[in-house]
């Protein structure tokens, strides 16, 4: 089954000049599937996953998830969509520094409002334990390390159970144990309950234990 | 308490010290509404009870009819003419003769709070060689206490005096010193058909409207009869208060279909009172929603940071899932918190403000401290009123915030 389907992606940035990011990208992957991107810096990595996690809607070419056409739904559904379906880890970690480290993670669950608050903050406590962040469940989000951030960032990804999960360089900031804790729980996923995973790494050891590498070079696929 | 408001409320608590002053800016607008609006309600109340004391809300008196009947009927063919110099519009019956049968129809309809009749007649008072004109007033001492409260006027003596003795006179209290006499002292009152009575002054009379306290000299009913030679139930006019008298138009035309004397609203002739009330309204209302504006446009100024401030965190929780009207929502939440804080305590802070100026001695004519009104209904505008602001006022920022597009901020 296809999760994720790409089929003749464009993108320009008009700002500060007219300049072709993206260049007629098409590809597919199965559900399942743990695919790593890979590709020099600025070839355009971020900026597909932007494109593939429906925040960025500015392109042209058309992009389907799970068999929905996500290209031309409205920004409130696209929202709503999101929320459900795809988890996303950010190259730089992105987390609401006001809160702790448990309302981060619990932030998009109590939004989609699928689950009782208890059963959240229990789902929420096991996947920091299983990211080795025991006992940092309550410091607030901007008073711990950035690798633990990273950490958080991934268990807020997490939370919904989502169809897809998108990462952009999401073990950047991490050792090499932590490397490959993150790597295994993606591992995990993928095989026992068919999540797929799309993450972007400059790391060559994670990218070649990964099942498939999707490699831009200057915006294009090869 | 839903997921928006949590985040409400944690966005609102990690910068205290703004909330603060968002909160003290709706405060300080509330709390001068409601201070503004109750005292010029007082001032208002004590015109209004000045006025009234020496004015019922309707008055029905015997009018000279203003249209001159002819005096012959115009003939039919055009070569007679009638020529008619100085015709007069001459009074057939003077005052009301049944006053007493008019109180008792009157006295049906409910929206009449008192009725009283007066016998009011133009006399001179003469002490010793000092003669001074003043205006007589025959009252009925029960009803007129009801309709006028002259009692609580009264620096001297009592009103109920004058129905024990027929000779006891009541005196404004400038006009007793124009002529230089006191309670105890006897004085003379000459009508205007050379008649003279001496009567003993038994009480004095302080308004705080002087052309009232300069003339007015009250007796009995009876004893004015008397002295007019008129019969029982004989009045010049009679006196209606109501129960709201702003509508003393609408229930002088309801009675005039019930007697065929001129039935007055105390409006026709006295408009200047009704426009300085209404002016005075106006002023309180324009200055105080002004402050409350200013006070909206510091939240506004204060939102608009809050969300430049936060763009990060409301680019990640659209990334996150949530929509435009989520995030409308939280910032919005915010708002209404401020407004809803601010307001509380604004009303607290104007209730105790009006208390202090209730207590700020004051002593003109017959006030002792500055007049305020306690009305629920200040209270409730205000209140309204600074929601109403604190929401428009939030409601631009928040529809700024929910525009953010997320990836923007997030590619850094
Ligand atoms: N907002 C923007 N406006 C204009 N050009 C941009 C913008 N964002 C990125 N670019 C350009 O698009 C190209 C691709 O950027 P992108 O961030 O996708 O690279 P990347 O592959 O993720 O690199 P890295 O590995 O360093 O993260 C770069 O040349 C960059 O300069
Ligand atoms: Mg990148």
């Amino acid at each position: 089954m296809t999760a994720l389907s790409v089929h003749q992606i464009n993108k320009y940035f008009h700002e500060p000049v007219n300049f072709h990011v993206l260049k007629d990208i098409s590809f597919e992957v199965t559900k399942g599937e743990f695919v790593a991107i890979i590709g020099k810096s600025g070839s355009g990595k971020s900026t597909l996953l932007y494109l593939l996690s429906t925040m960025d809607t500015d392109y042209g070419g058309s992009i389907a998830i799970n068999g929905t056409q996500v290209t031309g739904l409205k920004q409130n559904q696209l929202a709503k969509f999101r929320n459900e379906h795809i988890g996303f880890v950010f190259q730089f970690h992105f987390l609401l520094p006001e809160f702790s480290v448990l309302d981060n993670v619990m932030l998009p669950a109590l939004k989609l409002k699928k689950k009782g608050k208890e059963e959240i903050e229990h789902e929420a406590l096991e996947l920091l334990s299983m990211l080795g962040l025991n006992g940092q469940e309550h410091k607030r989000a901007s008073r711990i390390s950035g690798g633990q951030q990273q950490r958080v960032a991934i268990a807020r990804a997490l939370i919904n159970g989502p169809a897809i999960i998108m990462g952009d360089e999401p073990t950047g900031n991490l050792d090499s144990k932590n490397t490959k804790i993150v790597f295994d729980i993606f591992r995990r996923l993928a095989k026992e309950r068919g999540q797929t995973i799309i993450a972007v790494t400059h790391d060559d050891e994670f990218a070649a234990n990964c099942d498939r590498i999707i490699e831009l070079s200057d915006g294009v696929l090869i | 308490m839903n997921i928006n408001q949590k985040i409400a409320s944690v966005l609102l608590t990690s910068r205290l010290r703004q909330l603060m002053v968002a909160v003290l800016s709706v405060t300080f607008g509330i709390s001068m509404y409601v201070f503004m609006n109750s005292f010029m309600a007082g001032v208002n109340n004590q015109q209004t009870e000045i006025t009234f004391t020496s004015m019922a809300h309707i008055k029905i008196y015997n009018d000279l009819s203003d249209e001159v009947k002819p005096i012959m009927p115009v003939p039919a063919d055009t070569h007679t003419v009638i020529m008619v110099n100085n015709a007069r519009n001459i009074r057939y019956t003077e005052g009301i003769k049944n006053a007493d049968g008019i109180k008792e129809q009157l006295s049906t309809h409910d929206e009449i709070t008192g009725i009283t009749a007066q016998l009011n007649q133009n006399v001179f008072l003469r002490n010793g060689v000092s003669k001074i004109s003043a205006m007589l007033s025959g009252v009925e001492t029960i009803s007129e206490d009801q309709v006028f409260k002259t009692s609580e006027y009264l620096v001297e003596g009592d009103l109920q005096d004058l129905d024990k003795r027929s000779d006891g006179i009541i005196l404004g209290i400038s006009l007793a010193k124009g002529i230089g006499v006191h309670t105890g002292d006897n004085v003379a009152v000459i009508t205007s058909d050379g008649i003279s009575k001496s009567f003993k002054v038994v009480g004095l009379l302080e308004t705080g409207a002087s052309a009232a306290d300069k003339t007015k000299a009250i007796v009995s009913i009876q004893t004015a009869r008397q002295l007019f030679s008129k019969n029982k139930s004989y009045a010049t006019e009679i006196l209606v208060n109501i129960k709201d008298y702003a509508l003393a138009q609408k229930i002088a035309g309801q009675l005039s279909s019930l007697t065929r004397y001129k039935v007055e609203p105390w409006q026709e002739g006295n408009s200047q009172l009704d426009s300085a009330n209404v002016l005075r309204d106006i002023i309180a209302i324009a200055v105080s929603l002004t402050i409350l504006i200013v006070a909206g446009f510091g939240i506004y100024n204060i939102m608009n940071m809050t969300v430049n401030e936060k763009i990060k965190e409301i680019a990640i929780l659209k990334a996150m899932g949530f929509n435009g009207k989520d995030v409308i929502e939280i910032f919005l939440t915010q708002s209404v918190v401020i407004g809803l804080m601010g307001g509380l305590t604004g009303l607290v802070l104007g209730r105790i403000i009006v208390s202090i100026v209730d207590n700020i001695p004051f002593k003109i004519a017959t006030l002792t401290t500055l007049p305020v009104e306690y009305r629920t209904s200040d209270y409730l505008m205000a209140f309204c009123f600074g929601i109403i602001i604190t929401f428009l006022a939030g409601y631009l920022p928040a529809r700024k915030a929910s525009k953010i597009d997320p990836v923007d901020i997030l590619r850094g």
